[in-house]
């Protein structure tokens, strides 16, 4: 057979990877290669593992940080025909990632140790993870979002389920993975309708598609994208879709529920975003059906924020509350993506809010798994009676941290709310952001409950349980601190860095 | 391309009739052995459409690697004593399960009749592949040109999978003391 004859679908211009999308990938690439080191660190024998293995993960992750850094002033790139991107808005998000993988590596070191459950293979599916949230926030492609959002979940299950001796942890790994299977394929059959509707799973040829039919959808459309949205709402566990959170927050071991808050949840934002916006939300749908995904928005975000921050008043456990109020914090971030298509600023707000968010829970979740016992309890709020005269420092960083969840100056969350409340008002949300102001009042009283344990009970006396202290809290949580007070003093270059990285995409 | 509609819901019908029986029926290993006739009833799908490559594979990995696989399993964990009783669940749960898979059922059948399918024949149709030189080649090529990053991610999914189960059933920490 003559081959040179013979077609072919393979286009040479897909061959080529230069070194400008080399460099565009470097972010990816460090977290790659960290993954393969320490994976080959793991099985070395005559080596201290738990030292290399950890130190390596830092260093790979601390690279991977810094490539990100760089390329945030880059002009966007279009890596492996056109399925991912690189530009502002996934540095952005891959700093973000990193950065929380990076402090949950650090307050999880003694916390291991600990528990006893220090194995190698925790790095490793700690960098999987982050590795899957930056795939998931730089994709342009529906196929890639879908594996990378698999890859994140992945190893999210293993990593809620590694206090393997504890029930309550497998448990919270099994309900996990079994809802977040579930909701994952329901996801994927909302791709698969697109696709039968517009031939493509490209978002970018999708918003196209949307545009030549002006926004007049066939129905086929309008319930892919419900279904999507769908799994969205799941990973960010919105109201009604939020019955694992709880459980799995409470079952999981604290630092991974910290790296829960953070990561996930901003993974699933970024995404939200990206795929939102170019599906047609805000710009190419007709009136009918933007007014109609705007109501189903407005009703979801809503509902999340009224039963997340009423559930939370009833919370002893510390965990459990914080789950809950995390399931509100969905809810104020919902109202930054109703809001970020009617106004001029854009989603700039989200993204603070995000970043504030980001913050003040892992710094929180740093100071819990410090404070947990060897089986992970000791996290209620009895425990924590007098707990301002055993350890002074942690306890002002709580209450630091206290006071940024609640939005009160001068802290992160404060200019947080602030910003994307205002932006709300200046898209005409008027009655969604009365509702969250209240909501976010009543979230006041659980906050600074746990405030007046800390510093107005007296110390239980049998609890006196020693607690190794090691320089990596302290790392983790000062670094928190300092972020939570300084961007919440000198706000500018915070809504700066947002609003250019929202330019960008 | 036209696919014959007689053979298209004989597969589809078994298909169905064996995914319930999947769910419904009381022992895994029934449902194991249901679970092989959907899949080869999906592979036939495959056929009908001219993809016999994916037809073949679909037949190697799912019915051939993974279901032996699930039978292993079944067997080592002797699930087979443990039987689902379905008479326990109360009659509201039924109730409403049998309400949503109505509306489900119902709602798809309305949108996919009010959908008109505006689209054309996709870059890969038929005649094309067979310029290019059959299935294997054109998934091949292309699997290597365009679709190389859902390829390879795919392979750093199965990375997480394998490193998830290490972690799962590993026995010795790290930890000097205890």
């Amino acid at each position: 057979m003559n081959m040179g004859n013979m077609m072919s679908f393979i286009k040479p211009e897909l061959l080529v990877f230069n070194n400008l999308m080399f460099k565009s990938s470097a972010p990816y690439l460090w977290v790659l290669l960290g993954i393969a080191f320490v994976i080959v660190l793991s099985v070395l024998n005559k080596i201290n593992k738990k030292w290399f293995v950890f130190i390596f993960m830092l260093v790979f992750a601390c690279l991977g940080v810094r490539s990100a850094f760089q390329l945030m002033n880059e002009p966007a790139v279009l890596l492996f025909n056109q399925m991912l991107v690189s530009d502002s808005f996934g540095s952005f998000f891959n700093i973000l990632f990193l950065g929380s993988a990076i402090i949950t590596a650090l307050s999880s070191f003694r916390y291991l140790d600990k528990q006893e459950i220090q194995h190698p293979e925790y790095y490793i599916l700690l960098l999987l993870s982050s590795l899957g949230m930056m795939l998931m926030a730089s994709a342009l492609d529906l196929i890639v979002l879908f594996i990378a959002l698999e890859i994140m979940s992945l190893a999210v299950y293993v990593l809620v389920g590694f206090r393997r001796h504890d029930r309550k942890s497998n448990e919270a790994a099994l309900k996990y993975f079994i809802l977040g299977s579930v909701a994952s394929v329901i996801f994927l059959y909302g791709v698969a309708l697109l696709y039968g509707v517009t031939a493509t799973t490209q978002i970018r040829e999708i918003l196209k598609h949307v545009h030549a039919s002006q926004g007049a959808m066939s129905p086929l459309f309008v319930i892919g994208v419900g279904l999507i949205l769908f799994g969205f709402l799941f990973k960010v566990a919105c109201v009604p879709l939020h019955m694992w959170m709880p459980d799995v927050y409470e079952g999981a071991p604290a630092p991974i529920t910290g790296f829960m808050t953070a990561g996930l949840k901003t993974a699933a934002f970024a995404a939200f975003i990206r795929v939102f916006t170019s599906l047609g939300y805000g710009t190419a749908f007709s009136v009918q059906l933007q007014n109609h995904f705007h109501d189903l928005l407005w009703v979801f975000a809503v509902a999340t924020m009224v039963v997340g921050n009423l559930v939370a008043l009833l919370q002893t456990n510390l965990k459990r509350m914080l789950a809950y109020s995390s399931i509100a914090h969905s809810g104020y971030l919902l109202v930054g993506i109703l809001s970020g298509c009617l106004n001029q600023e854009g989603y700039a707000p989200l993204l603070v809010y995000l970043m504030a968010y980001i913050v003040m829970n892992l710094g929180v979740f740093a100071i819990l798994s410090f404070l947990s016992s060897r089986d992970d309890t000791g996290l209620s709020l009895y425990d924590l009676s007098g707990l301002s005269r055993r350890h002074p420092v942690f306890s002002f960083c709580l209450a630091v941290f206290l006071f940024s969840m609640a939005g009160l100056p001068p802290t992160v969350g404060f200019v947080g709310k602030y910003w994307l409340f205002y932006s709300a008002v200046q898209a005409g949300e008027v009655s969604l952001v009365v509702i969250s102001v209240l909501c976010s009042a009543v979230s006041v009283y659980y906050y600074l409950r746990v405030l007046v344990y800390v510093y107005m009970r007296d110390e239980v006396s049998s609890f006196g349980e020693q607690r190794s202290l090691s320089i990596f809290y302290h790392f983790a949580v000062g670094l928190m601190v300092i972020c939570t007070l300084q961007w919440g003093l000198m706000p500018s270059s915070l809504l700066q860095i947002a609003k250019k990285v929202v330019m960008s995409f | 391309m036209e696919i014959s509609p007689f053979f298209f819901y004989l597969f589809a019908g078994i298909a169905i009739t064996f995914s319930l029986f999947v769910v419904f029926s009381k022992s895994p290993i029934s449902s194991a052995f249901s679970l092989i006739v959907v899949f080869f009833c999906f592979a036939a799908i495959y056929a009908l459409l001219e993809a016999h490559l994916i037809a073949a594979l679909q037949i190697l990995v799912y019915a051939g690697a993974i279901m032996v696989l699930f039978v292993f399993v079944i067997m080592l964990l002797g699930a087979d004593k443990e039987v689902l009783d379905f008479k326990k669940s109360s009659i509201l749960l039924k109730f409403s399960a049998v309400l949503f898979c109505g509306i489900g059922v119902g709602g798809f059948t309305w949108v996919l009749n009010h959908s008109p399918i505006l689209i054309g024949a996709g870059p890969h149709s038929l005649e094309k592949i067979k310029m290019v030189g059959g299935n294997t080649r054109a998934i091949s090529e292309l699997l290597f040109s365009e679709y190389v990053l859902p390829f390879e991610l795919t392979s750093i999914l199965l990375l997480v999978g394998i490193i998830g189960c290490v972690a799962i059933v590993k026995r010795k920490s790290l930890c000097v003391h205890k």
